[in-house]
C-alpha cells in the first residue's frame, strides 16, 4: 500500500515537471530559433507566466477550544478545556494543459489523542486529472492519484474549518471513520451535465480506502490488544448531485461499498480471518437561501464483520444517521445555526441494550447511539478570518473517541460540549 | 449657504432624520432636491457592469451563461480557450450587488462551490482582486478573462457585455 502510494506519488511529481517543458515549448515554438541568451530570457518568462497564470496557491488553518462535561473531546476537555484541535493545509494545482491539470493537498492535522500532541501529517490528496470531454453541455474526465470521497454535502472537505456548518461536523460523519471514508487511492470518473432546468454532477471513486485507524478497528473488536490492523480491499464510493439555480437547491445521492480486512502481523492472531464490510448510502437536500438555509441528510449503513474470532460470532449492525439544520444570516457575516442530530449503531438494538448485557455491563449502551441539539454563531470578520462558537446538548456517547475516552465505565450519557474555533483561509 | 450647512452636519453626525423632517417643516422643495441627489448616489455605488478582455469580445451570448462562468460550470470560451474568471472580495459591495442583479444569486451561494473546488483540488477558484482598478488592469492586461466593475468608464480599451 505505502509502495504503491510512494509510486503514484513520484509519477505525479516527474508527470508534474515533465509537463512544465511540454508547457514552455507550447507557448514558445519560436525559441527554438532564438540566439541562447535570448532563449534562456523567453524559457524563464515563460516559467514566470505559468507560474502566474496556471499555478495557484490555496491554504487553511484552524483551531479549536472544547471544554466539555461528562466525556473528553479533541483531548482532555472533560471539565477543563482542550486545545488539542488544529487543522492546517496547504494545497497547490497546476493547469498544465487545458485538458490537464495537477492538484494536490498535504494536511497537519492534531486531534485529540487520535493523533497525538505533536499531531500528524498526511497527504489530503494528489492527482492528476484528466478532462477527455468539454462541452457547453457538460464535461466527462478522469483522475488519478489520491482523491477525497463525495459523500453526502460535507464530506469532501471535512478538515476545512470553513465549509462545515458548525465546528463539528454532524454525527453521521462519523470521526470513528473519518480516515475511511476521506479519500481513497486509485480513480474517478468525473461527469457533469448542465441543464436549463439544472446542474447534474456524477462522480465514481474505485480504489483502497486507508482503513488503517486504531479507532475502527477498536469499534469493531473492542481488543485494545489486538497488534494487526485493517487494510482495505478495491472499493468505491460514488455520489449523484443536483443542484438549481447555483446551488439555492442541492440534492445528492451517494452510495459506497467498502471492503477490509484484518492483517495480523503476528503468527496465531485470532483475529486474522476478519473481513469488514460496509455498504452504505446517504441522501441529501439543502436550500441556500438569501436569509434562511435548511439542510436534512440521512443514511443508513449496513456493516457485515464476519469472522471476527473463534468464539465470536458473525455480528451485522446496521446504523442510521440523519439530521436536520437549519441557519440564519442575522447579517451577511453573522449567521446562526440550529441542528438536531441522530445517530444509532443498531437499529435492532437502539439503545445498546444487547451489547451492554452480553459485555455484563462493561460496554455501556449509551455508546452506541446518541441525539444531539446543536447551537452555532458564525462571525466571518473577513472574508479570509472566521470565528465561531457552539453549544451542543449531547444524550448518548457514539461519537467520542475511544481513545481519548479509554475508561468505558466512566462515560457519561448526558453532557455537554462548548465548542471555539479561529480558522483561516486563502 | 443654510442649505449646505446643515447637509455637512447631516454627513458628520448622521442626524438626518432630524434635519430631514426640519427641513420638510421649513422647506418642501430643498429638501425634494436632497432626497433625490442621495438616491442618485447610492444608485451610482451599486451598479455594475460585466467587462471581458479584447479576444473574447462577443464570444458571451446571455446573461445565463454568466452564471454558469462564475460557478465554474463552464471552463472555456467557445473559441476553446480557458476562461480567466476576477472577482472582488465576498464582502465588497460591487461584488454583492453584480452577484445579485448579474447572476441571481448570492456571495455565499458561490463562496459554497468556489471553497469546495478549492479544497478538493477538482477547479481553480476565480482570482480575487482587491479593488475596482485592479480588476480594470488584470482584465485589460489577462488574455480570455471577464471580471465586473461598479460602472460604465468612457475608455475605448474596456469591453463591455451587453445582453438583456
Amino acid at each position: 500500500m505505502n509502495r504503491f502510494i510512494t509510486l503514484m506519488l513520484t509519477n505525479i511529481v516527474i508527470a508534474f515537471l515533465l509537463s512544465f517543458s511540454v508547457c514552455a515549448q507550447e507557448i514558445s515554438p519560436e525559441s527554438a530559433i532564438a540566439v541562447p541568451a535570448q532563449e534562456e530570457n523567453k524559457l524563464w518568462e515563460d516559467v514566470k507566466k505559468t507560474w502566474r497564470d496556471d499555478i495557484q496557491f490555496h491554504g487553511f488553518l484552524s483551531q479549536g477550544l472544547f471544554s466539555t462535561s461528562g466525556n473528553n473531546v479533541y483531548g482532555q476537555s472533560k471539565d477543563s478545556v482542550s486545545a488539542d484541535s488544529t487543522e492546517m493545509g496547504l494545497n497547490v494545482s497546476y493547469q498544465a494543459l487545458n485538458n490537464l491539470s495537477f492538484a494536490v493537498q498535504g494536511l497537519y492535522r492534531r486531534a485529540g489523542a487520535n493523533t497525538g500532541d505533536a499531531g500528524e501529517v498526511t497527504l489530503d490528496f494528489g492527482f492528476v486529472d484528466l478532462n477527455l470531454l468539454n462541452l457547453q453541455e457538460g464535461r466527462i474526465g478522469v483522475r488519478g492519484g489520491r482523491i477525497k470521497n463525495p459523500w453526502g454535502l460535507y464530506n469532501e472537505t471535512r478538515d476545512v474549518a470553513f465549509t462545515h456548518p458548525t465546528i463539528l461536523l454532524p454525527l453521521a460523519y462519523f470521526e470513528r471513520s473519518r480516515t475511511l471514508f476521506l479519500a481513497l487511492d486509485g480513480g474517478q470518473l468525473y461527469a457533469d451535465y448542465n441543464t436549463s432546468m439544472g446542474d447534474f454532477s456524477f462522480k465514481f471513486n474505485y480504489g483502497w480506502v486507508n482503513a488503517d485507524d486504531k479507532e475502527l478497528l477498536l469499534a469493531i473488536i473492542n481488543d485494545p490488544t489486538a497488534s494487526g490492523h485493517l487494510e482495505s480491499d478495491p472499493s468505491f464510493v460514488t455520489q449523484l448531485s443536483y443542484e438549481i439555480l447555483g446551488g439555492e437547491y442541492v440534492f445528492a445521492l451517494s452510495y459506497a461499498e467498502l471492503k477490509m480486512r484484518y492483517q495480523a502481523k503476528n503468527m496465531g492472531d485470532p483475529y486474522a480471518q476478519m473481513q469488514a464490510d460496509i455498504d452504505t448510502f446517504m441522501v441529501s437536500g439543502q436550500y441556500n437561501g438569501e436569509y434562511f438555509s435548511f439542510t436534512g441528510e440521512y443514511s443508513l449503513q449496513w456493516n457485515e464483520f464476519t469472522d471476527i474470532r473463534f468464539g465470536v460470532p458473525d455480528n451485522s449492525p446496521v446504523s442510521e444517521h440523519w439530521y436536520v439544520q437549519a441557519g440564519y444570516r442575522l447579517l451577511d457575516n453573522l449567521q446562526a445555526t440550529l441542528r438536531y442530530d441522530s445517530t444509532v449503531q443498531n437499529k435492532n438494538d437502539r439503545y445498546g441494550k444487547g451489547v451492554e448485557a452480553a459485555t455484563g455491563g462493561m460496554v455501556p449502551g449509551h455508546l452506541f447511539y446518541a441525539q444531539d441539539i446543536v447551537f452555532g454563531l458564525r462571525w466571518d470578520i473577513t472574508p479570509s478570518w472566521m470565528v465561531r462558537a457552539e453549544y451542543h446538548r449531547m444524550h448518548g456517547a457514539s461519537n467520542i473517541s475511544l481513545l481519548d475516552n479509554p475508561d468505558l465505565t466512566q462515560i457519561a450519557k448526558d453532557w455537554n460540549i462548548y465548542a471555539l474555533q479561529v480558522a483561516f483561509r486563502f | 449657504m443654510h442649505v449646505v450647512k446643515k447637509v455637512k452636519l447631516y454627513e458628520q453626525n448622521k442626524w438626518y432624520r432630524f434635519l430631514l423632517n426640519r427641513y420638510i417643516q421649513k422647506n418642501r422643495l430643498n429638501s425634494l432636491f436632497l432626497c433625490i441627489s442621495l438616491c442618485l448616489n447610492a444608485q451610482a455605488l451599486e451598479a455594475s457592469e460585466v467587462i471581458v478582455s479584447t479576444s473574447v469580445i462577443g464570444q458571451l451570448k446571455g446573461f445565463h451563461e454568466l452564471r454558469a462562468i462564475f460557478t465554474l460550470r463552464t471552463l472555456y470560451w467557445p473559441n476553446g480557450e480557458k476562461i480567466k474568471v476576477f472577482v472582488l472580495p465576498d464582502n465588497n459591495a460591487v461584488h454583492k450587488k453584480f452577484v445579485k442583479e448579474k447572476l441571481g444569486m448570492f456571495p455565499h451561494q458561490l463562496r459554497r462551490t468556489w471553497n469546495r473546488m478549492t479544497y478538493t483540488g477538482t477547479g481553480q477558484p476565480p482570482v480575487t482582486v482587491d479593488s475596482i482598478a485592479e480588476m480594470l488592469d488584470k482584465v485589460q492586461h489577462t488574455d480570455n478573462a471577464i471580471g465586473y466593475i461598479d460602472r460604465r468608464v468612457e475608455d475605448e480599451s474596456i469591453h463591455y457585455f451587453n445582453a438583456h
